[in-house]
């Protein structure tokens, strides 16, 4: 019995041993290089910080009114954010790297897709930002363009903008990743038919007080005619 | 300049004055402002070598016919056609005709190759205009060594509110002029300055198309031209669509004034304070129909502002200014409203320093400016609503006080920095001995 267990054992331990022997000294090294990344991660980033200005940069993404979409305030720096995606980019880098050190067929396979994955990655990226830049526009133009025109609920009116632009980038960006593009697709679809469904019956249901109303502004508008005089502004 | 228009300057050869009218669908009015002129020029300026210049942009309703019509044998008329282009079609300006920035060009390029002393352009649209208003347009550039005239008129104290609580208080802070009337669209110019118009590239942008006015009166103000007013009356003209668009109203005249406080930043950096304009003409009191403001729909359109687009609003304003904003909407009674000179200033120079930063939604915030100013109309009526013109006036000079006053504020926001430097208005370009009351 004892001597069973003592055969189970040693077969675990020269099996974990073994896998040691084959495995340690890419992990060692595998650390070591991501140390080393790690470290080139920082210089670069403490470098970025210190020698791009980046005062064009700042500038133009103020004028562009892209600071305002990052931030509220529309307080961006660029100096940060180049150096920030440098840091990650070499960190990244170095995970890639130690990971292929191990040379097994997981490890091969999974720097393989993210190596293939990362310009599809980037694009989808883009796309999503470029969405959300686009609908933070449009929601605020409809939104103020809404509550100028006194229609009802302005800010409603800006979300379902919003909404619909950025669910139109969704599929997109989901589309380049090739990440369930038909489920996203059907939500848009389900989204926007209930939107149009949602509006055809507020406007169906009232359409009759809508116009009762109208017709009562025109025919007071017509008894009086002292609004016209607020109108001359210049 | 159009084939026609050459052809014509070819056989002038030369005039002393050219009056323009750019006209479009105005044939209510055009007859009567063309009479005007001829007997203004024939009783004023008979030693003069005249001609009117009617630049039409294309008007369907027979304006052209009208100006024949009204057209008396002695005195030159000349009638052009401006061609509309596609942009001035579908962006109609909502102060001005369309293209009247265009007319205005092929206007001083005739008068410029015909070598005239001065130019005057009046609106198509005027009911009141008088032959005397030539001799006070006109005088001053001819007899006084002016450069640019500007209108003065009579006006309701509900009348001309955009004018009254942005653009005269803004371009009399920023370049030291107290020109009453910036945007008045009745001028007379010399030839140095139509001359000065002509060199200048930025006849096909935004600012020319649409703020023609005060592109003009700016850069007459701004580049140290001699300008002065003068006292033309009533200024009674064809009712303006009501139904006008206000927010785009708005977002036309204030895109033209910080477009161009960008360009002329160095100039107004180091003026300070103002000097009065001289003011010619006989002032006299007209009866003014009496306008009717309603109160309620302003205080309502600037409290569901506060509520609805204080997101917009945060793009533009300091935090301070836009808290003020929200208590002010959440405060008591109608009758207690009160938006301050200093909250009003403060205001307008954030946005305008917004507008010179956010190009690509530069229109989208400049409209949201529209339940703030309806809140400055309401607040300034509750004030005015017992109080006579001159008092009214007095008012108004408080208001470009405190927008002088706070131009170091400006200053801090727009350039990033506290003013270091100061210098009065300039002297103007043109010297004369003395001014001389027409």
């Amino acid at each position: 019995m004892i001597k069973t267990l003592e055969q189970l054992l040693e077969g675990v331990v020269s099996g974990i041993l073994a896998h040691l022997n084959s495995l340690l000294p890419p992990l060692i090294v595998a650390v070591f290089l991501f140390a080393v990344f790690l470290m080139a991660a920082v210089a670069v980033r403490w470098v970025l910080t210190k020698v791009v200005k980046g005062a064009g940069l700042d500038r133009f993404l103020k004028e562009a009114g892209l600071s305002n979409m990052l931030a509220d305030r529309g307080d961006v720096h660029t100096t940060p954010l180049v150096a920030g995606a440098a840091f990650w980019l070499i960190l990244l880098a170095g995970a890639l790297v130690g990971l292929s050190l191990f040379n097994t067929q997981l490890t091969s396979r999974m720097v393989e897709s993210v190596v293939f994955l990362l310009p599809r990655l980037v694009t989808a990226g883009l796309i999503l930002l470029a969405g959300v830049w686009l609908a933070q526009l449009l929601s605020r133009s409809v939104l103020v363009w809404a509550h100028n025109e006194c229609v009802p609920a302005p800010r409603r009116w800006a979300v379902v903008a919003k909404v619909i632009v950025v669910m139109v980038a969704v599929v997109a960006a989901s589309e380049i990743l090739d990440f369930a593009p038909h489920v996203f697709f059907a939500a848009f679809v389900i989204l926007a038919s209930g939107m149009v469904l949602a509006a055809s019956l507020a406007i169906g249901l009232g359409g009759r007080d809508a116009v009762r109303q109208y017709l009562d502004a025109r025919a007071s508008e017509r008894e009086s005619q002292e609004e016209k005089s607020l109108w001359n502004h210049l | 300049m159009p084939a026609e228009a050459r052809a014509a300057v070819d056989h002038l050869r030369r005039a002393d004055i050219v009056v323009g009218i750019p006209s479009y669908n105005n044939s209510k009015t055009i007859g009567h402002v063309v009479q005007a002129a001829q007997a203004g020029l024939a009783k004023y300026f008979p030693g003069f070598n005249s001609i009117i210049v009617n630049s039409d942009g294309g008007s369907k309703d027979g304006t052209p016919e009208v100006v024949t019509s009204a057209h008396l044998q002695d005195a030159q008329l000349l009638m052009l056609h401006t061609p509309l282009k596609p942009v001035h079609r579908l962006s109609f300006p909502y102060h001005g005709i369309p293209g009247k920035g265009s007319a205005f060009r092929m206007i001083f390029q005739m008068a410029s190759m015909l070598d005239a002393k001065a130019c005057v352009v009046v609106d198509s649209d005027l009911r009141s205009i008088t032959p005397e208003w030539f001799d006070l347009l006109i005088r001053p550039v001819v007899d006084g060594g002016f450069d640019f005239v500007a209108p003065y008129y009579h006006r309701h104290k509900y009348d001309g509110t955009i004018t009254n609580s942005i653009v005269y208080p803004l371009t009399r802070c920023l370049y030291g002029q107290r020109l009453r009337q910036p945007i008045g669209g009745d001028f007379g110019v010399s030839r140095a300055l139509f001359n000065r118009y002509l060199e200048r590239d930025d006849w096909e942008t935004d600012v020319a198309r649409f703020g023609i006015d005060i592109w003009m009166t700016t850069i007459a103000v701004a580049e140290g031209f001699k300008v002065c007013q003068s006292f033309l009356g009533a200024k009674l003209h064809d009712a303006k669509d009501p139904g006008a668009d206000l927010s785009a109203m708005l977002q036309q005249v204030t895109s033209s004034v910080f477009l161009l406080m960008r360009e002329y930043q160095e100039t107004w950096r180091i003026r300070t304070g103002s000097e009065p304009a001289p003011l010619f003409g006989f002032r006299y009191d007209v009866g003014l129909d009496p306008v009717n403001v309603n109160l309620t729909r302003m205080l309502d359109a600037f409290r569901n502002g506060a509520a609805d687009l204080s997101g917009v609003w945060k793009l533009c304003l300091r935090p301070d200014t836009l808290s003020a904003i929200t208590a002010l909407a959440r405060s008591g009674r109608p009758d207690d409203f009160h938006l301050d000179d200093e909250l009003w200033v403060r205001i307008i120079y954030e946005f305008a320093c917004s507008a010179k930063s956010n190009r690509l939604e530069r229109a989208t915030l400049l409209k949201s400016i529209t339940p703030l100013y309806l809140g400055r109309v309401a607040s300034f009526v509750i004030e005015t609503a017992n109080l006579g013109a001159a008092e009214v006036e007095g008012r108004i000079e408080n208001l470009c006080l405190a927008f002088e006053r706070m131009k170091p504020y400006l200053i801090e926001i727009w350039f990033g920095q506290p003013v270091t430097q100061t210098a009065p208005p300039p002297p103007a370009r043109t010297e004369l001995a003395e001014r001389q009351e027409v």
